[in-house]
C-alpha cells in the first residue's frame, strides 16, 4: 500500500521533467541534453539558498531561474552560435558541473534539519508519502494548466508551428530563432524546478544527481504515448504525467520481484525499447493475423 | 481518452483508500518476528564500498545475526543512479527494522525516507556531522549512528615526511564531484600546511582528465598524495605511470590503491570499518539507542609498502616502517 503511494508521489514529482522534455523533444522536435546539467543546477541553487536561510518558496523559484538561464545559453549557442543542438546541450551540461560545484562549495549539500516544502506541518498528520503526492500533484496540475494556456496563445501557436515546420513558420513571419530560445529557456526552467523539488524531497543536492535523468524523462513521454494512444495536445500533456507514474510502477515491480539492482538499468532500457517498438510490433502481429487467416482460407 | 480517465480515477481511488486506511496498516508492518530484517543501501559497485558491505555482514554475524537463521538482509545497489535512491530507500524503510547506508547519498536518502523510529547505521561516510546526518559525532541525537571513514591523514603525512624529509611541495589530486575525495584531500592539505610545507591541489572532472592534470602536477611537486576518491582510485595506474616517469612517488590512502603502484601508505581497512558498523547494527538491534551511541572511527591501521616501487624510484624507506609493515601490515614484493 505504502509503496504504491510513494511511487505515485515520485511519479508526480518526476513528471515535471517529462513535461519539460516534452516541450523540446516532442514539440520543438530536438533532443536537449542540457537537462542533465540544469537538473542538478536547480537542485544546487535551491539547496544552497535554503541552507543560507532563504524560504523554500524563494529558493525553489531561484532554482527555476537557474535552470532557465542554462536553457537560455543552450538556445543562444544553437541559434546565434550555429552550434548543433546536441553539442550545444552537451557543452552547457558539461559546464554546469563546474558551476554546480561552485554554487554548493562542494559536491554534496545536505538539507537534513532545514525547512523545506516537505517538512511543512500539514504533512505530519497525513499518512506517509502523501507529502510528495500533494506537492507533486499540486505543482504538476498548476504547470500543466499554465503550459496548456500558453500553447493556446498566439505565441504558443507560433511555438508549435516552429517545431512542426521551420520553413513554413518563417514564411509566416515567425522568428524561429526566438521561438527555439524561448522553448529551451522555458523547458530548462521547468527542469530546474524539478531539480529543486526533488532535491527537497531527497533531502540533499549532489553534483552527480543529473546522471541518467534524460532516460527518465523520455520514459515518461514514450510510455504515456504508447499506453494512451492517439490524443489531442492537452491530453498528451496528461499522458506524459501518467507515463511518469507508470514508469515508477514498473521500477517498483522490478524491485519487488527481487531482481538484482545491478540489472535495473538494463531492465528499464529493455522496457523503453519495447515501448518504442510497440507500434512496429503491433503491425507485425496484425500481419501475422492476416497470414493466419489466409492460410486457414486456403486450407478450406 | 477513456483509458486515461480510467487510469486517473484508479489512482485517485487508491489514494483515497490509502488516506483512510493507512494509519491501521502502518502499525501492522511494525510487528516483529524472530527473523530480523536489515536493509542495506549501497551507492554503487566499487571495490572499497563492496568491502564495507562484506564487513557489515561479517560484523552482524560476529554478534550472532546470521543470514538464513535469524537475519534477512535486503540489499539494494543504486549503481550510481541517484534518481532511484529515493524509491529504493522507501522500499527498504518500509519492510526493514534497521537500515544500513553505504556512501553519503545513500545514507542521506535513507535518513530522509525512514521514519524517525527506524535506526540507521552509517558505514563509510567521511563526515557524518558535516553531511547533516548526525548532530555531532560524539552524541548523534537521533536515529542515526555508525562508522566514519575519515582517513588517518596525520599518520599518512607523517609517513610521507619520514620517507621524503626533503619534499617541500606535496601534490594532492582529487575528483571535484567526489564528496569523499574532496573531504579527504582538504583534510590532508590542512595537515601539510600545519607542518610548514606547501600543499598543491589539483582537481579532475573525471578520469579522462587525469593524464593531463597529472603531467602538469609532476612538474610542480616533490611527492603526490592520492586521497579516498573513486575517480583517482580507478585511474591509479595512469597516475602512477605519469608520476614514475618523473621520478615522483605516489602515496595513496587506501589499500586497494597500493598494488597499482603506490609507494607506501598507512591505511585503515574498509572491511574493518564495515565490520564495526555491523557490530554496531547488532547492538542497536538488541536495544542500544543510536541517539547516545557515538559514531565510531577505525583508529588502528597498518603500514603498507611497495618494494617494486622502492626499487624503481631508488627510494629508501626507514627501517622502522619496513619492519612495521612486514610484521603487522603488508609488503608488496
Amino acid at each position: 500500500m505504502n509503496l504504491i503511494t510513494s511511487s505515485i508521489g515520485q511519479g508526480l514529482l518526476w513528471a515535471l521533467l517529462g513535461l519539460a522534455l516534452f516541450l523540446t523533444f516532442r514539440i520543438l522536435n530536438f533532443p536537449d541534453m542540457t537537462v542533465e546539467g540544469t537538473f542538478p543546477l536547480g537542485a544546487a541553487i535551491t539547496v544552497t539558498a535554503i541552507t543560507k536561510g532563504a524560504s523554500p518558496l524563494m529558493a525553489t523559484f531561484l532554482g527555476f531561474l537557474g535552470g532557465a538561464a542554462g536553457g537560455l545559453i543552450t538556445g543562444l549557442l544553437y541559434t546565434k552560435g550555429n552550434i548543433p543542438i546536441l553539442l550545444a546541450g552537451i557543452l552547457v551540461m558539461t559546464g554546469c558541473l563546474s558551476v554546480n560545484l561552485r554554487i554548493m562549495g562542494g559536491s554534496n549539500v545536505s538539507l537534513l534539519g532545514q525547512k523545506t516544502f516537505f517538512s511543512a506541518k500539514i504533512f505530519q498528520s497525513l499518512p506517509r508519502y502523501f507529502d510528495s503526492v500533494l506537492i507533486g500533484g499540486g505543482t504538476i496540475i498548476l504547470i500543466t494548466i499554465l503550459i496548456a494556456l500558453f500553447l493556446e496563445t498566439d505565441l504558443g501557436q507560433a511555438f508549435i508551428v516552429t517545431g512542426d515546420n521551420q520553413m513554413m513558420a518563417r514564411s509566416l513571419g515567425i522568428n524561429t530563432d526566438n521561438m527555439t530560445i524561448l522553448g529551451l529557456t522555458l523547458s530548462n526552467g521547468l527542469v530546474g524546478l524539478a531539480g529543486a523539488l526533488i532535491a527537497q524531497n531527497n533531502g540533499y543536492a549532489d553534483a552527480n544527481m543529473g546522471i541518467g535523468i534524460i532516460v527518465i524523462a523520455l520514459a515518461s513521454i514514450i510510455i504515456g504515448e504508447v499506453v494512451f494512444g492517439y490524443l489531442t495536445l492537452n491530453q498528451r500533456l496528461i499522458a506524459v504525467i501518467l507515463g511518469s507514474i507508470i514508469y515508477r510502477f514498473v521500477l517498483l515491480i522490478v524491485l519487488q520481484l527481487g531482481f538484482s539492482t545491478n540489472d535495473l538499468n538494463l531492465i528499464s532500457a529493455i522496457i523503453l525499447a519495447i515501448c518504442l517498438m510497440l507500434p512496429k510490433l503491433r503491425h507485425a502481429l496484425k500481419l501475422d493475423g492476416i497470414l493466419r487467416k489466409g492460410v486457414s482460407q486456403n486450407g478450406k | 481518452m477513456k483509458r486515461m480517465l480510467a487510469f486517473i480515477s484508479a489512482i485517485l481511488l487508491f489514494l483515497g483508500i490509502d488516506l483512510v486506511v493507512a494509519p491501521k496498516t502502518a502499525s501492522q508492518t511494525a510487528s516483529k518476528s524472530e527473523v530480523v530484517h536489515v536493509g542495506i543501501l549501497q551507492m554503487m559497485t566499487h571495490p572499497a564500498l563492496d568491502q564495507i558491505h562484506h564487513g557489515v555482514v561479517a560484523g552482524l554475524k560476529e554478534e550472532g545475526f546470521t543470514t538464513g537463521k535469524n537475519l534477512k538482509i535486503d540489499f539494494l545497489n543504486a549503481q550510481g543512479d541517484q534518481s532511484n535512491l529515493k524509491t529504493m530507500s522507501q522500499q527498504l524503510a518500509n519492510k526493514d527494522s534497521l537500515l544500513v547506508g553505504i556512501a553519503t547519498p545513500a545514507a542521506q536518502a535513507l535518513a530522509n525516507s525512514a521514519p524517525k523510529t527506524t535506526p540507521i547505521i552509517l558505514a563509510g561516510i567521511s563526515t557524518p556531522a558535516a553531511s547533516g546526518l548526525v548532530k555531532s559525532e560524539e552524541r548523534p541525537g537521533g536515529n542515526i549512528t555508525g562508522t566514519s571513514g575519515l582517513n588517518p591523514v596525520s599518520k599518512q603525512f607523517a609517513l610521507l615526511h619520514a620517507i621524503m624529509p626533503r619534499a617541500k611541495k606535496i601534490g594532492i589530486i582529487y575528483t571535484s564531484s567526489d564528496h569523499g575525495g574532496q573531504t579527504n584531500a582538504h583534510a590532508f592539505a590542512q595537515v601539510v600546511k600545519q607542518a610548514g610545507l606547501i600543499p598543491k591541489m589539483y582537481t579532475i572532472a573525471n578520469t579522462n582528465d587525469l593524464q593531463q592534470v597529472a603531467n602538469q602536477m609532476v612538474s610542480q611537486v616533490d611527492a603526490i598524495y592520492a586521497p579516498q576518491d573513486n575517480g583517482v582510485a580507478s585511474a591509479m595506474k595512469t597516475l602512477v605511470n605519469v608520476a614514475n616517469n618523473a621520478n615522483i612517488p605516489v602515496f595513496p590512502c587506501a589499500e586497494t590503491m597500493m598494488p597499482d603502484g603506490g609507494l607506501a601508505s598507512y591505511v585503515i581497512s574498509q572491511r574493518e570499518m564495515g565490520r564495526l558498523a555491523g557490530v554496531m547494527a547488532a547492538k542497536v538491534l538488541r536495544g542500544k539507542k543510536p541517539a547516545i551511541y557515538p559514531v565510531a572511527t577505525v583508529k588502528n591501521g597498518y603500514y603498507m609498502i611497495n618494494e617494486k616501487e622502492m626499487r624503481k624510484l631508488h627510494i629508501k624507506i626507514p627501517a622502522a616502517i619496513v619492519r612495521a609493515a612486514s610484521q603487522h601490515g603488508k609488503v608488496i614484493k
